[in-house]
């Protein structure tokens, strides 16, 4: 039995073999060009330190360094060899100046050159306590704080008909259902400028976002069906796997503020911070939603905010001080198959509250207003 | 779930962190021009201060004149008789690690210093050796047959004999004039062409400078410029002259794609004789600008000793490349000092 499940295998890597073998001139037509992508520039004291990954097919050398099209002599570590997605860092001598826009180019070996401008030269962020503080600071503000003040709507629903209760459940899914999709979009920035087409942004992106989803959707209903045996009601474990999806998705909120601020965007980061904490407030009646039926919440409920508001401050951190595209969309994407992960469970949810029925007035005007909402608030970011 | 989510840590984490080197070796320092030092374990990547010797020698194209096979004829005439080799598959280092395809005349970029004196009968044996066809078009005054443009020369062996009685006195340039012609002479394919006036110039330390660019990566821009194709080659390798000695430098510029070129010398003015073609000065400056193929003869001494930049004044280009230094000196014989200190 074991033989016949492994001789596909076997002819696969024969066929492989046989065309991308030694001596075998198949495939020995086109030429493959060099490609690098600069992936990161930081501006430090009298050093612009520039981060390069070799994004072709075939192994490069980076053989010069200009700044705004002017060579300058410059050291590249290890060394100036890079195997394919293999990276490098060139460290450029400079005296440059604060908010002055800079193209940073770098020569291969064929003289092809390859550029990234940055709009404003800000000084790099050193993870000192002041900044690391700075930091939490913010993240508190956007993601604690407004899901706090989120869960403050829980003694109005709790004082619903079971239709307008529905209807802010409902409502919950548009807020999320928006919040997936504007993850989405920012995952495809963040790929679109930073990611080289080697690292098919795409279906990287599409690929995280179902491993997310999945693995929490399986968490999700192993909890949800042990939570008798846990000692923990139906609802409070829909509470916590919110909680769960929407601290994911914050921590991609965290990440796209600290690197606004690491890469100098301090205005922009600015928007980004009043956008994030009014977004932010509806997550709060999100997690609220589920655990208004319950009596006695109020501790779970302020635990179940901290684990959707903390992750923030990591994701500032991590944003701030080690951003890299790569983990970025990364991590964009897990927050965006966590939301979808959650909108399916509040679905699920109503369902079995609302007599089998999704289709109500009440959960269709609500998912819509929810929509409209989070449209409106987002043009504050 | 925490498997996946190992998994894909895991992943990123292999292509997020830089690759860290098998082995760290010690720590190189470079300086900067204006004084910064740079400890490095890796590598030092400086075309602008770092000399390096390449296959082309710019110093020994400098001065290095060809006046061709000397034969007398029946009248009287003076023939000059050269053979010209074109060829179009050249790899060429043209700066530390960038190589680049070249089109050459006689392997070289720019192609040989063509010398003879007015009058003289020039013969050129040209055989095209290339893949693609060339020709040579010669600046002055000959017979259209003679001009180079409709009597292409096939690839791959093809000849053509050009013949022409030398004139005007000046200094000219020659290239291929295949089309695409910016393709053909931006590759490499020019050379300078001086005649000399009946009744010699006065002795000088003479020298050819064609300035030129390099678009190595075909966005019809360059990405160097030079004299005499090695971007900062007489910064690495100043050409030494000595006090009070006429220097004389005929210049051509081959640059395509930008209008202009310049040329500035520091500490000094030069008298400035456009083409070559006139026997008296027509400025006095340490400033000419050049259009394409615009080219002229600079005459000058140095009275004080000491290192003298030249460059392009369009400082873009001098930044990739076009700028050199003249290092002046009372006495050849005293000790040479080729290894320049920047930064002091």
């Amino acid at each position: 039995m074991i033989v016949m499940g492994i001789i596909p295998f076997i002819l696969l890597i024969s066929m492989m073999v046989f065309i991308f073998g030694p001596g075998s001139y198949l495939l020995d037509l086109g030429v493959a060009l060099p490609e690098i992508t600069i992936e990161k520039i930081d501006f430090i004291k009298s050093e612009i330190q520039v981060t390069v990954r070799n994004t072709g097919p075939i192994p490069v050398e980076v053989v010069m360094a200009d700044v705004n099209d002017r060579i300058q002599p410059a050291a590249i570590e290890p060394d100036r060899f890079l195997e394919r997605f293999e990276t490098a860092l060139v460290r450029i001598p400079f005296e440059w100046n604060t908010a002055e826009p800079y193209i940073i180019g770098l020569t291969v070996e064929d003289g092809t050159r390859f550029e990234r401008a940055i709009e404003a030269a800000a000084p790099a962020l050193t993870p000192n306590l002041e900044f690391v503080g700075f930091f939490a600071i913010i993240g508190t503000y956007v993601g604690i704080i407004p899901v706090m003040i989120g869960l403050l709507w829980l003694p109005f629903i709790k004082k619903l008909s079971k239709a307008k209760y529905h209807f802010f459940l409902a409502l919950t899914v548009g807020l999320l259902l928006f919040l997936g999709i504007d993850s989405i979009e920012e995952a495809f920035d963040v790929s679109v400028e930073n990611l080289s087409g080697s690292f098919n942004g795409t279906l990287l992106i599409a690929t995280t976002i179902v491993l997310s989803f999945l693995g929490l959707y399986y968490t999700s209903e192993k909890l949800t069906s042990k939570a008798d045996s846990l000692k923990i009601s139906k609802p409070i474990a829909i509470g916590l796997m919110i909680a769960i999806g929407i601290g994911l998705h914050n921590f991609g909120e965290g990440l796209a503020i600290g690197s606004a601020i690491g890469l100098g965007s301090i205005a922009f980061s600015s928007f980004l911070i009043v956008g994030f904490a009014l977004h932010n407030t509806t997550e709060g009646l999100a997690i609220a939603a589920p655990l208004s039926r319950e009596k006695k919440v109020i501790k779970k409920l302020l635990a179940l905010g901290l684990i959707a508001g903390t992750p923030a401050i990591f994701g500032a951190w991590v944003g701030g001080f080690a951003f890299s595209p790569f983990s970025s969309v990364i991590f964009i994407s897990i927050g965006a198959g966590a939301i979808f992960q959650v909108i399916v469970i509040i679905l699920k949810w109503i369902r079995t509250e609302g007599d089998k029925n999704l289709s109500s007035a009440a959960v269709a005007s609500g998912i819509a207003i929810g929509m409209l909402i989070m449209y409106l608030t987002s043009m504050l970011i | 779930m925490v498997l996946i989510l190992l998994v894909i840590f895991g992943i990123s984490a292999v292509f997020v962190f830089p690759t860290i080197s098998e082995a760290a070796s010690e720590e190189k320092i470079f300086v900067t021009h204006s004084g910064g030092v740079i400890k490095t374990t890796g590598e030092i990547i400086d075309p602008v201060y770092v000399a390096s010797t390449m296959e082309f020698d710019p110093m020994k194209y400098l001065r290095e004149f060809n006046y061709g096979d000397v034969s007398e004829l029946p009248d009287g005439t003076v023939m000059r008789e050269f053979t010209i080799i074109a060829e179009d598959d050249k790899i060429l280092e043209v700066s530390p690690g960038v190589f680049y395809n070249v089109w050459t005349f006689n392997g070289t970029v720019p192609g040989p210093t063509i010398r003879v004196t007015e009058g003289d009968l020039v013969k050129i044996n040209f055989i095209n050796n290339g893949s693609k066809e060339h020709t040579m078009h010669f600046h002055g005054i000959h017979p259209a047959e003679m001009d180079g443009v409709f009597e292409i020369v096939g690839s791959d062996g093809g000849r053509f004999t050009y013949e022409f009685e030398a004139g005007p006195v000046g200094v000219h340039p020659y290239h291929c004039h295949v089309m695409p012609l910016e393709e053909h002479i931006v590759h490499g394919l020019y050379g300078v062409f001086i005649v000399d006036p009946k009744e010699a110039r006065e002795p000088a330390d003479e020298m050819v400078m064609v300035l030129n660019g390099l678009d190595t990566d075909f966005d019809t821009e360059n990405n160097f410029y030079a004299a005499n194709t090695i971007p900062f080659y007489y910064q690495h390798h100043p050409i030494q002259i000595i006090t009070n000695e006429l220097i004389r430098v005929y210049v051509v510029n081959m640059v395509e794609f930008d209008p202009i070129n310049n040329l500035h010398l520091h500490g000094n003015l030069y008298h400035y004789y456009p083409t070559g073609t006139d026997t008296v000065p027509s400025f006095y400056t340490d400033m000419i600008t050049l259009s394409q193929t615009e080219r002229g003869i600079m005459e000058f001494e140095y009275t004080y000793p000491g290192k003298y930049l030249f460059h392009a004044h369009k400082v873009e280009f001098s930044e990739k490349g076009w700028v050199g230094i003249f290092l002046v000196k009372d006495d050849l014989t005293q000790e040479s000092q080729t290894e320049l200190e920047y930064g002091n």
